[in-house]
């Protein structure tokens, strides 16, 4: 009987863990992208409207297009109050105005801040029991494994057996 | 450049990068504006930014309040302080937010990589279980080997 080759099981193979990479690595560039973990599928494949708008609306203020407008808009608007000729000067130094305006964002801010962290721990309880269930069907293979080699270890036994009433 | 070195320097290297895939692809990989998110969140929320804005306002309030030889610029009830919380608090929002998405961004990362791992794990784990069974299967035949060959001696 020839000795087997080095077997290695799939998921340590070199090549299987740099395709699991270059899959990530599109689903990391690509959010639009289909969801592989159920999840992931339930949380962004299968959000409701209001869930859908809640992750569109933390998206856009919480980038850098939203950071850059709104940091210029300051510059122009503290500009024309000081500096702007040909217009009128509707909110002069202290700019009680421009005041109103920021508090106003940083009211609504705070609320989409804890709809989208309130998401986020939605996430987080759902991917919990998704793991209770998977740590379920782990259990089962194991102890399939374990009835298995039992089985084998009976065997063996048996074998020994047979060979010890053999006559020397 | 001597050998020595060369290896001191790849090892530098790889102690800078991630083992983690997710983790280098999320941090190793991030785009500019991504390093700068990331540098900015952990900039603001840090104890030495809240030290900084205290001594700040500390500082702000005396100036304005009791009489030293500077010019008051914002006396009492500090209008352009208020400006200056306000628009702290105008980009600390967005800036949340930012940190906000990549961390959730990262949690679906991560997820994705467990589904990919999970599937690897358990195509190795029925890999296993098929092993034995043959094991099991081998077992038998020596077994039934060994009782022919004691049944044929008759003993």
């Amino acid at each position: 009987m020839t000795q087997p080759a080095v077997h290695v099981p799939a998921s340590m193979r070199a090549e299987v863990k740099s395709l699991i990479v270059h899959r990530l690595r599109r689903a990391h560039r690509d959010p639009d992208s289909d969801h592989k973990h159920p999840v992931n599928q339930a949380h962004y494949d299968e959000a409701t409207l209001g869930e859908r708008l809640a992750d569109q609306l933390s998206g856009a203020l919480g980038s850098w297009p939203f950071i850059i407008t709104q940091t210029s808009l300051m510059i122009v608007w503290v500009y024309f109050n000081v500096w702007g000729i040909f217009i009128a000067h509707w909110d002069p130094y202290p700019f009680i105005l421009l005041n109103l305006v920021l508090s106003f964002q940083a009211t609504y801010a705070g609320p989409i801040v804890l709809l989208a962290g309130n998401r986020q721990s939605q996430k987080d309880r759902i991917t919990l029991e998704h793991a209770a269930d998977e740590s379920d069907k782990g259990e089962e293979h194991i102890t399939r494994i374990l009835t298995e080699i039992r089985k084998n270890t009976e065997l063996t036994l048996q074998i020994l057996g047979e060979l010890e009433a053999e006559p020397t | 450049m001597s050998v020595e070195s060369a290896v001191t320097t790849a090892r530098e290297r790889l102690a800078s990068q991630h083992k983690h895939p997710v983790n280098q692809l999320f941090h190793d990989e991030a785009t500019l504006g991504e390093r700068v998110a990331d540098k900015a969140a952990s900039g603001i929320g840090s104890w030495w930014f809240l030290g900084i804005q205290s001594v700040f306002i500390a500082i702000w309030i005396s100036l304005n309040t009791f009489e030293f030889l500077t010019h008051k610029w914002d006396v009492y009830p500090f209008i352009l302080l208020n400006l200056a919380f306000t628009i702290q608090a105008a980009f600390t929002g967005p800036v949340l937010l930012l940190s906000g998405n990549r961390q959730a961004q990262k949690d679906r990362l991560r997820l994705e990589h467990t589904a990919e791992v999970a599937e690897t794990a358990e195509k190795a784990t029925l890999e296993i279980l098929e092993e034995i069974e043959r094991n099991t299967v081998a077992t038998l035949q020596v077994l039934e080997h060994l009782r022919k060959r004691r049944a044929a001696r008759g003993t």
